[in-house]
């Protein structure tokens, strides 16, 4: 590996740690608060990818507006999901898991038949500029998504320690019965927890719309990924999963560079295994009693 | 008799079974070819959903089940071109391996809870699924394994031909549900379902939990690999693509359609859900759509089932006829 | 107990029935040394030294939260104790698991109404012999299993009569009014055949009748030659029941003694002064 494409690797490592964790997180809240999983969530990647691809490379918006768009589109999805399923099915488990698989199906097959189920056009960047460091190129676009994943994560993460709300959230995930004794509205809690969620999916796909080819099979192959970080961050652990998603973006990244994306995944999943075997709570999950 | 008593079916009850069993003898002898390679997948099909609900009821909705029984496809497929193993015997060679695969990815996870078991099993399964992508050799990669051996003529019978395989994989359905249905009706099969429903109680009664999931995760998947067998040595090839989440999904909306409760509720769900996918060929573009729909709403709005429903209706008959009440 | 309450009389019967002992030697059956358990950096035990005597009813009181359902979970293997050590007839049992404690002879019931609600009464009990049920896989598929079911259906039978259940066989268990759950609940747990048997509020949530045809009950089982210890918040049933009793407090055991010293006891009083008055409690 020269050293060129070393610092490639390297950057492109950390923007997709970035994504990742943008989409982990989501899920890993969502999952604290109402211990119930969204296995539609790769879906709300895919929607903010859409949005970006139907503003701004087909209607002509700006980019930034259709990456707001983005935003909405999966903070909007997130409230209909937690509304529509997750709240009926409140508290079981299994059902709202394979509810939410449904949900994959229904999701794909909607944007395919809107958009067309191919490979869409690709996206033309906004940015065509690119870093030169240590004689390697880093294309500007590629990396975008690391400034928003930092500022996003951390301000999520001062959100819930800091402010009322946030830590209304942190409680109904530690204990919702003795939080709803608080008088904290446990249901406007999850649907907060799901529109954050969403917000955050369709930020992460807005953006890197430009990057990835755009299908609507996307969804499906994200989710993967974002799991295993969940898993082995620790179920609910905000801390836990960005750790998580930091070594995964670099384990996926390199092995596909070196080897291919195949095999990325069944590092990635081998990696799970082992922490699930040695620590089933996961990296920083806490021991359910 | 209710469906869903612990009693064994009984007397009368035996008639509508002995019925559609010899309904099914005469169906290929009254339908076009095309019509008998459809019913035959029905017959792996409830196999491959039967043998799920076993595991369901020790409450592991595991996600590898359609890959143990691609493990059982594979295995047995492979056995039989490359070694030379006689297709009979290859068969539940297949069973065995998948049943070995399931214990070995299930083992350590015994410890993971809830959600992150689902997660895993997941993992775990596409882990296996890649790995035949990926070694081409001996897996054949994206393209699969060809020319896989048709079963032997036997007794004169040649069993590549569609209806003597026909009534093969219907024998071999007939026995495997008969098999699984002992366990359903025995004191281990009410173990397992102990388990599912309380599962403190259930080990302060000295009943020892990883033990038995793990014999679930055996059993159900030594006969999801012998769906796998059946589906090879009809269709004479395999790829990785047949046992991705997709078909994944649809195994599981068979199963929660149709409800997991009784013993008939998977059987109900691949009939009613596989004929209205046959049905529904033309519209093959949005069809998940109606599929992955009727599976959130069935487990928002009748958590049962149809067989819940069914279940409710021979109650409020039962009701009406002062005739005891059922037991769930 | 006795007929008089005094304090008197009771040690002199308390004396009498240590001699009893003697003569063949009292026997610890279940013995707890140093045991703690700490909740992340909170003490639900902390220390406690517990013996108890092959064919005593044990009565564990103390105020909410003082750790008494901890100690069962942590005795029945639920739990893993932080430290300390559990014998059970002269074996350690200490972190083995659940289903290893109840094979030995050791079995617990719970607070809450635990059991399998979509069975009927008899396979509540049926499936819980499964101890007593040996069964291999090749026999559940292929074998004849019909003189085993008929034998653990017997079985079954007679524990159910045992404990008053005979007219409520064939009925769902979570159809059952709530003082015949209590009493399946304890049917359950028989059916494991229990030298031991450790009995979680058992009377919880039952009218007085319900209340006094379990202890019946419950002195019925002991007539068996199990050993039982009970926790149990309606205090008057507690002394009516027990010889012996230990008091927890704050994870700790504050005091053991007969009913008639417990009741006098000034501790044991400041313990419950604020919270209930121990003589009125259960009787809310």
């Amino acid at each position: 590996m020269s050293s060129q494409l070393f610092i490639q690797t390297v950057a492109n490592a950390i923007a997709a740690s970035g994504m990742l964790a943008l989409i982990a997180v989501g899920l890993t809240l969502a999952f604290g608060v109402m211990q119930m999983a969204n296995l539609a969530h790769g879906h709300f990647f895919m929607a903010g990818a859409y949005t970006v691809y139907a503003l701004y490379a087909l209607a002509g918006w700006p980019f930034w507006w259709a990456v707001a768009a983005a935003v909405a589109v999966g903070a909007l999805l997130g409230l209909i999901v937690e509304r529509g399923v997750f709240r009926p099915l409140q508290g079981d488990v299994v059902s709202g898991f394979i509810a939410t698989a449904g949900l994959m199906f229904v999701f794909e097959v909607l944007v395919g038949e809107i958009w067309g189920w191919g490979l869409s056009r690709p996206i033309p960047s906004p940015y065509m500029r690119a870093f030169r460091f240590m004689g390697a190129a880093v294309a500007f676009q590629r990396v975008l998504v690391i400034p928003f994943a930092v500022v996003s994560i951390g301000g999520l993460m001062v959100f819930m320690r800091r402010f009322r709300l946030g830590r209304a959230l942190r409680a109904v995930a530690q204990d919702p019965e003795a939080a709803a004794l608080q008088g904290i509205n446990i249901n406007r809690m999850t649907a907060l927890a799901l529109a954050i969620a969403g917000a955050y999916a369709g930020l992460a796909g807005g953006l890197m719309s430009t990057i990835y080819a755009v299908t609507p099979s996307l969804g499906g192959h994200i989710i993967l990924p974002a799991l295993i970080v969940v898993v082995v961050g620790g179920m609910g652990s905000i801390e836990g999963v960005t750790l998580a998603a930091l070594i995964f973006g670099f384990v996926m990244t390199f092995v596909t560079t070196l080897v291919d994306g195949v095999t990325a995944v069944m590092v990635s999943v081998t990696v799970m295994a082992l922490v699930l075997a040695i620590r089933p709570q996961g990296l920083m999950g806490r021991v359910v009693a | 008799m209710s469906l869903h008593s612990g009693k064994r079916l009984k007397g009368w009850a035996l008639v509508p079974l002995a019925g559609g069993i010899l309904g099914l003898c005469v169906l290929p002898f009254f339908v076009r070819a095309y019509l008998i390679e459809v019913v035959m997948m029905y017959f792996i099909y409830i196999i491959l959903a039967q043998s799920y609900r076993l595991i369901v009821t020790v409450h592991d909705w595991q996600l590898y089940h359609v890959v143990l029984y691609g493990v059982g496809a594979y295995t047995s497929g492979m056995l039989a071109k490359s070694a030379g193993v006689p297709v009979f015997f290859a068969i539940p060679l297949g069973g065995l391996m998948a049943a070995l695969v399931g214990v070995a990815i299930t083992t350590p996870l015994l410890r993971t809870k809830g959600w992150g078991f689902y997660i895993a099993t997941y993992g775990l399964a596409e882990l296996i699924r890649l790995s035949w992508l990926k070694f081409r050799n001996p897996f054949g990669g994206s393209t699969g394994i060809i020319d896989i051996p048709w079963p032997p003529v036997v007794a004169g019978i040649d069993f590549s031909e569609g209806v003597p395989y026909y009534f093969f994989s219907l024998g071999v359905m007939l026995l495997v549900l008969y098999f699984l249905y002992r366990i359903e009706k025995s004191h281990l099969g009410d173990s397992f379902k102990a388990i599912s429903m309380d599962p403190d109680l259930a080990a302060s009664t000295g009943i020892h939990i990883p033990r038995h999931r793990l014999m679930a995760c055996a059993i159900g998947g030594f006969f999801a690999g012998i769906a796998g067998g059946l589906l090879v040595h009809r269709l004479g090839a395999v790829d990785p693509k047949l046992f991705n989440l997709v078909t994944m999904l649809y195994l599981l909306i068979w199963v929660v359609v149709g409800g997991t409760k009784t013993f008939w509720g998977p059987i109900i769900g691949v009939s009613v859900m596989h004929t209205l996918f046959e049905l529904s060929r033309p519209l093959i573009q949005v069809r998940p759509l109606f599929f992955g729909l009727s599976m959130t709403l069935v487990l928002i709005f009748m958590p049962g089932g149809i067989e819940g429903v069914l279940l409710k209706v021979v109650a409020r008959w039962q009701k009406r006829n002062r005739l005891p009440t059922a037991e769930t | 107990m006795g007929a008089c309450d005094c304090a008197g009389c009771q040690d002199a019967l308390l004396a009498l029935w240590i001699d009893k002992m003697g003569e063949t030697g009292p026997v610890a059956i279940l013995e707890v040394k140093g045991l703690s358990k700490y909740f992340g950096g909170l003490a639900a035990l902390k220390d406690v030294h517990l013996t108890v005597r092959e064919g005593e009813i044990r009565g564990i009181i103390g105020p909410n939260g003082a750790g008494k359902t901890t100690l069962f979970n942590v005795i029945s293997g639920m739990y893993r104790p932080s430290a300390g050590e559990i014998f059970y007839a002269g074996r350690r049992i200490d972190g083995l698991p659940a289903n290893k404690i109840a094979a030995l002879g050791l079995v617990r019931t719970f607070q809450r109404t635990a059991l399998y609600h979509e069975f009927t009464v008899l396979r509540n009990v049926t499936v819980a012999r499964h101890l007593h049920v040996r069964e291999s896989l090749f026999q559940v598929i292929a074998g004849n299993l019909k003189q085993k079911e008929r034998e653990n259906t017997e079985k079954a039978l007679e524990i159910i009569e045992f404990m008053g259940l005979k007219h409520l066989v064939d009925e769902v268990a979570v159809n059952l009014p709530h003082g015949y759950q209590r009493a399946l609940g304890v049917a359950i747990a028989l059916a494991c055949e229990p030298k031991v048997l450790l009995l979680d509020e058992p009377l919880t949530g039952m009218t007085p009748t319900e209340k006094g045809h379990m202890i019946d009950l419950i002195r019925k089982v002991h007539g068996k030659d199990i050993t039982i210890l009970i926790v149990e918040h309606d205090m008057r049933s507690v002394m009516e029941l027990c010889e012996y009793i230990s008091v927890l407090d704050f994870g700790t055991l504050l005091v053991e003694g007969p009913p008639a010293e417990i009741q006098n006891n000034e501790d044991v009083i400041r313990a419950y002064l604020g919270t209930e008055d121990i003589l009125t409690v259960g009787q809310s």
